[in-house]
């Protein structure tokens, strides 16, 4: 049998939902081996997955890799899929997975909640104002210059379509801490565009 | 809602941000809270920049890429910088002030053709090419779904929250009550000036009108006929209306938007294939010779405001 998987490299296309597969059948039809439906798959979420990890790594090659371990993943795992969180923020949870083994060697940067905790307050402070005058190719860039965390909750809770809830099943830690660090990438965010002495 | 404070709390706006349901109440607070908006502008920018990533990270070779992808085959005729209505008859020119507008709306589609690759109800905008807008003429608003037929028949349905911006023009001369903030534009005779043009906004635009009389105020005195503009400094204008007026209405109702009129909207396409949107437009029909000038410098959140603005009143 053909890895369906050999594609994956460049899964990130944007293509809507064919209202005839839901994710559930997708995944029944992956579990026997279906490859039209790994296709389809692909064409569901492989540009989410895609864009999520490269976001992460920062590294095209390495997340191209990481979405070819996922979707073979998906191939081989799709049978044990259970229903139990949406199909989105299962193999997103799988390519995290994916992400975290393939940068053990790294030393990804772990950041400590209670520092990602540091909210803004509720006034718009400099840093705020920061992000008012910002164009958005400074944004993009301040967001590339975040720590790997904060990219990361910023791509779950924007770039994947997944609810906070879900962001914090992938994450695994509570809704909470998940509004936390967003608020503690923001203030990042911020930093960084007034670091930058964006005066726009 | 934030149990500790009146405004939103971060899960309320970051599901406004990304277009998921928000509760009645967290809706009627965000779209009377400036705060609330300013805040989700905020998360918005946040947002605009991950998906921009996203869009940029897609931009890679496509082997597998399906052969039924959307085409961008719309010319887009709204998002021009400049939009030029007609022949001359009177110049109109709209030097637009910007205001703030932000909401979101998830297109989806539906209907004949969808996903057939022969043609596509979406098109990217220029100046901005992650923002994608659908046009056409509004087939049916259905409690919070806005339905625009496009011009190859495709049907698309809008949902809006209670923070899009909303856009009507059209037969709204009923809507024109005492205490309405208006522009109006026309031609004066014996001190009665002859609406040809209204605007709805407590945030006018601001009007430079070759041959045509302009006055902003508030209306007095409504009736089947016309009604009296009492402008800030106290003088009151009387003014005539009859069927040929036009009426746009900058910050609409669901209940406004007219039947059959032109119709947009644009905004973000999401990963699952809908497209969160900032706005539905029902622009005016300028008269011959109308010049709608519209400035896009960027994708910000102030440019895209402009161009709403600007799209409101004219595009």
């Amino acid at each position: 049998m053909n890895d369906p998987h050999r594609n994956a490299g460049a899964a990130a296309f944007a293509d809507r939902r064919d209202p005839a597969w839901g994710d559930a059948e997708l995944l029944r039809r992956i579990g026997k081996g279906d490859e039209d439906a790994m296709a389809a798959f692909y064409r569901e979420h492989g540009r989410v997955v895609f864009a999520q990890v490269l976001l992460v790594t920062g590294e095209r090659v390495l997340a191209e890799e990481i979405v070819q371990d996922t979707m073979l993943a998906v191939w081989h795992g799709a049978a044990s899929f259970r229903g139990e969180s949406s199909v989105r923020s299962w193999v997103i949870a799988i390519a995290r997975r994916q992400t975290r083994d393939r940068l053990r060697g790294r030393r990804l940067r772990v950041v400590d909640d209670a520092f990602l905790a540091d909210q803004p307050g509720p006034d718009p402070g400099p840093e705020v104002m920061a992000l008012d005058r910002a164009e958005l190719a400074e944004v993009k860039g301040a967001i590339q210059g975040l720590a790997s965390a904060h990219r990361e909750v910023l791509g779950l809770a924007f770039g994947t379509g997944l609810s906070l809830p879900e962001v914090a099943g992938v994450l695994q830690i509570p809704v909470g801490t998940v509004k936390s660090r967003l608020s503690a990438a923001r203030t990042a965010l911020n930093r960084i565009l007034n670091e930058k002495g964006q005066n726009l | 809602m934030n149990a500790n404070s009146t405004h939103l709390d971060l899960e309320d706006l970051i599901a406004e941000v990304t277009g998921q349901a928000i509760g009645g109440r967290a809706r009627e607070h965000l779209a009377g809270c400036e705060q609330c908006q300013l805040e989700a502008n905020r998360w918005n920018l946040v947002a605009d920049g991950v998906r921009d990533l996203a869009a940029e990270a897609a931009q890679v070779p496509q082997p597998a890429r399906p052969p039924h992808i959307r085409r961008h085959v719309l010319a887009g005729p709204w998002r021009r910088a400049t939009v030029i209505v007609g022949s001359v008859a009177a110049a109109l020119v709209l030097l637009l002030v910007a205001g703030t507008a932000a909401g979101l709306v998830h297109v989806h589609l539906s209907g004949p053709g969808s996903g057939s690759g022969s043609e596509t109800t979406l098109t990217s905008v220029s100046g901005c090419p992650r923002l994608e807008q659908a046009h056409g003429t509004l087939e049916r608003v259905n409690g919070a779904d806005v339905v625009i037929k496009t011009a190859s028949g495709q049907l698309v349905t809008v949902t809006t929250t209670a923070t899009t911006r909303l856009a009507a023009s059209g037969a709204l001369l009923g809507d024109i009550t005492d205490g309405t903030a208006v522009t109006v534009a026309g031609t004066r005779s014996d001190g009665t000036l002859a609406a040809d043009f209204v605007v709805v906004s407590a945030n006018p635009p601001s009007l430079t009108v070759p041959g045509i009389v302009t006055v902003t105020g508030t209306v007095a005195d409504a009736g089947t006929t016309g009604f009296t503009v009492v402008t800030s400094a106290g003088t009151r204008v009387p003014v005539t209306t009859s069927g040929a007026t036009a009426v746009t209405v900058s910050h609409a109702s669901l209940s406004q938007l007219q039947d059959g009129g032109r119709t947009m909207a644009i905004g973000y396409p999401g990963p699952d294939g809908t497209l969160s949107a900032l706005a539905v437009l029902q622009p005016p029909n300028w008269p011959a010779g109308a010049h709608v000038k519209v400035s896009v410098r960027n994708c910000s959140s102030t440019a895209i405001n402009h161009e709403i603005m600007a799209l409101a009143y004219g595009g």
